[in-house]
């Protein structure tokens, strides 16, 4: 084959191109760490990548909406923990009051901090964590509980708060607060004007009737607080359920997309030497021709 | 007898004819970087030997070599390598324009980035969850309607930038097509150039070497079977004649002449191509023939613009590259529009208020992915919640409407018009039997960037192995035709010494009549 100078050059600079196409190559993967940028450099890597993006995607913003239950059942859980000291106090307010050697002053005393308690009471049930009452369902925005100085009125909604969890598992996160104080015609509330209108009338009144009823409100706090912990339970599960997931989501993305980086800085050194080479036998191909020894 | 004088007479065309071949090797040297020149050779030859046949011939032993001339100037060039590279160029020029639509799109798609139409989805949908959440929080909803806005923007980008890649694209097609007609009308205007100069004899080298640059042009554009036709007049039996180029169907076969003997006088016949109404390709024809569909006309660079841009294929569809993403662009954000405004009308707002439409209602999927936008700007108007009365601490319903980018279509709960019917139709059914969907809205849109992505890698190397093959060829080429300086500085050399040598022969030559014009009949003086 009879062989020319311009097509020595010719190849050369083909191969120069090249070995710079690759080298561009190595170098877009070591700052992006990406093994693909486009489709076309694997589809399938990129297919698989677009679905193992979107679960990564999904379980962190799970794990947000996680963080906004454990908002919603610690607070709930406080709330209703003061609640049962409140009632705890009660019952031994009422004990004391009812001991036939306490004076009518006396209980004139108890009757103002059972007042104090009350409103406390009432203010629990009305407890509202960035801007949402927790104990009135769906109805955010209202108090379930109003209590003017004289009669307290009651209003609950009784809807579900519900947050996803999980695909298509939804946790509800809200305690129903007429579950707990109960409502205009039994509950709480109505056993303590009772109280206090017993209280009030004198004349040495029995009291054992409220000391049973109290404790049987305060066991329904207790029993409403060792629900809230059950759920709390079921919530750390799905917890370290998607901190698992997040793991393998991220590993499998990762696996899939991110490149060896020992690998490619190995190939970009090797492509390196190779360029140099080429460099080199360029330099060394431009030889002088025949005219350089013709006088 | 041989004449006294035809020593010097044979010198001289020595002289003349090495000094012709000397001139020649100059003209190699300047062109040694012309692209197209192929290396030209003086074919020497002798004159007519003394004495010539005849009655009245000399008696003398043998004849007599007369010296040399310059027989003809010939290119060195196979026309088989030509006929090779012309073949591979075409190849290249298809995939090579297809790699460079498929490339552009790709580019336009952008994924997988954080910026695509796919981190639009996922921000979307991280959106409504956090409203699902937070239903009440207005930072919640502002973000929900800005993720909502920046999906359906992305969408409209999306189309709008395909749509006008197309039209860039149209006037690919159109410059292409103007170019096949000019590179004609050169070919046309060199054979017409050609015709006059060789039946004289002579070879008009340079206008070989540039019409067959011309035709290396055109390959690209179109399949073209290039055959010699024969000048008339004396010309040298080594004379190229003028070339018939006809256009080559997807088979090889024949599908028009653009260049030949009959059009010397006057026009080449033209390439055109007629579009329907909606502007996609219909047939293209060659001069007065019958107009040919896209599908049979033949490889090239054009039919690649052609295949991006859409046309009608046989069977009376309306395809193409770019049309094609764009329709199924629409198909995916018709779906989305449709199935969101029918989970949103059943929710109720912070007013609880229902029977709102969150994106702007869309009655065919025909350009949904240029139409979606969202038709509410206050934030309240989110249905979010499944309660009309104090139901502000309600998010199930952004839940479902979350879901809406991550369940099946076949789960779909929509019921539109049909666009052709306008009866009522279930939109699952409406998406599998006449969009032709399946999965989610999310791996539908996986499935076209995957399928985009199996595209053009194919594309791209089919291009680089054409590439390869023609760098192959092309270097074969450049064997045979290519200007070697060396080679050229020996025959300068060879030449040169030739010369001399003739000028040293007419010396010889010199003192030898010299001795017979003064030295001989001195005697008697």
């Amino acid at each position: 084959m009879r062989v020319t100078q311009s097509m020595l050059t010719n190849n050369m600079l083909r191969s120069l191109t090249n070995s710079y196409h690759k080298l561009g190559k190595y170098q877009e993967q070591l700052s992006s760490q990406k093994k693909i940028s486009r489709p076309s450099d694997d589809p399938v890597v990129v297919f698989k990548g677009i679905t193992y993006r979107t679960s990564v995607n999904d379980v962190s913003q799970y794990q947000k909406n996680m963080s906004e239950v454990n908002v919603w059942l610690e607070n709930t859980e406080d709330a209703l923990e003061k609640a049962g000291s409140s009632i705890h106090r009660l019952s031994e307010l009422i004990t004391q009051a009812n001991t036939g050697t306490v004076t009518d002053d006396d209980r004139k005393k108890i009757d103002d901090e059972i007042e104090e308690i009350k409103k406390q009471l009432v203010s629990v049930a009305n407890t509202k964590i960035s801007g949402k009452y927790i104990f009135n369902g769906t109805d955010i925005y209202n108090a379930p509980v109003k209590y003017d100085g004289t009669t307290i009125t009651t209003n609950y909604n009784n809807e579900a708060v519900n947050i996803e969890v999980s695909a298509g598992i939804q946790l509800q996160v809200n305690y129903l607060g007429s579950n707990v104080f109960g409502d205009g015609t039994n509950g709480m509330f109505v056993d303590l004007k009772a109280l206090q209108d017993e209280l009030k009338n004198g004349n040495d009144p029995d009291l054992g009737k409220f000391i049973d009823a109290f404790q049987g409100h305060l066991n329904t706090v207790t029993s409403a607080r060792s629900s809230i912990g059950a759920s709390m339970n079921r919530v750390d599960m799905i917890q370290n359920r998607l901190d698992s997931q997040e793991i393998i989501a991220t590993k499998t993305m990762s696996e899939n997309e991110d490149i060896d980086v020992e690998k490619v800085i190995l190939n970009l050194q090797i492509q390196q030497s190779i360029h140099r080479a080429a460099l080199s036998v360029g330099s060394s191909i431009i030889q002088p021709s025949l005219v350089d020894f013709l006088r | 007898m041989r004449p006294t004088f035809m020593g010097l007479e044979t010198a001289r065309r020595g002289m003349f004819t090495q000094q012709s071949a000397l001139y020649i090797t100059g003209h190699n040297i300047s062109n040694a970087n012309t692209p197209g020149f192929s290396r030209q050779r003086v074919n020497f030859q002798p004159t007519i030997p003394y004495p010539g046949n005849g009655i009245n011939r000399p008696y003398m032993p043998g004849q007599m070599g007369t010296g040399v001339e310059a027989g003809s100037i010939q290119r060195i060039r196979d026309s088989f390598i030509d006929a090779r590279y012309r073949s591979e160029s075409n190849q290249l020029g298809y995939y090579g324009a297809r790699s460079d639509a498929l490339t552009r799109m790709e580019d336009v798609m952008n994924e997988p980035t954080s910026e695509g139409l796919s981190a639009a989805m996922d921000n979307f949908w991280n959106s409504l969850q956090t409203l699902g959440t937070n239903p009440n929080v207005s930072g919640a909803r502002e973000s929900v309607l800005a993720q909502g806005n920046a999906m359906a923007d992305t969408f409209n980008y999306l189309s709008t930038t395909l749509n006008s890649i197309r039209n860039d694209l149209k006037q690919s097609i159109s410059v292409n097509v103007d170019k096949i007609n000019t590179l004609a009308y050169q070919i046309n205007e060199i054979n017409k150039q050609i015709g006059q100069v060789e039946p004289h004899g002579d070879l008009p080298n340079d206008l070989y070497d540039e019409r067959d640059r011309l035709v290396d042009e055109l390959s690209q554009l179109v399949n073209i079977k290039v055959t010699n036709q024969q000048s008339g007049g004396m010309p040298s039996p080594i004379a190229e004649g003028t070339y018939k180029i006809e256009i080559l169907d997807h088979s090889g076969k024949s599908m028009g002449t653009l260049v030949d003997k009959n059009t010397i006088g006057g026009e080449p016949n033209k390439i055109s191509y007629k579009m329907n109404n909606d502007g996609y390709v219909e047939s293209l024809s060659i001069g007065n023939g019958s107009p040919v569909k896209v599908e049979d006309f033949s490889k090239g660079a054009l039919r690649s613009d052609i295949e991006a841009y859409g046309y009608v294929d046989k069977s009376g569809k309306q395809v193409g590259t770019y049309p094609d993403m764009v329709d199924q662009l629409d198909k995916l954000a018709f779906a989305l529009v449709k199935e969101y405004n029918a989970i949103h009308r059943t929710g109720f707002d912070l007013n609880g208020n229902d029977n709102k439409d969150f994106f702007q209602d869309l009655s065919d999927y025909k350009g949904a992915a240029s139409k979606i936008s969202v038709a509410i700007s206050d934030p309240n108007e989110i249905a979010a919640s499944l309660i009309d009365t104090n139901g502000k601490g309600n998010g199930d319903n952004a839940y479902k409407l979350a879901d809406v980018l991550r369940k099946d279509l076949s789960e779909f709960v929509a019921v539109i018009k049909d666009p052709i019917t306008g009866n009522d139709i279930d939109l699952k059914d409406y998406t599998q039997t006449n969009l032709k969907m399946t999965g989610n809205i999310k791996s539908f849109y996986g499935g076209l960037i995957t399928s985009l992505g199996v595209k053009t890698r194919e594309a791209n190397t089919l291009t680089n192995n054409t590439l390869t093959l023609l760098d192959s060829v092309d270097r074969q080429r450049q064997s045979v035709s290519g200007v070697s300086l060396d080679e050229e500085m020996s025959n300068l050399i060879r030449f040169q010494h030739a010369y001399n040598a003739s000028a040293r022969n007419i010396t010889v030559l010199d003192e030898m009549l010299d001795k017979i014009i003064n030295g001989m009949g001195t005697v008697g003086r």
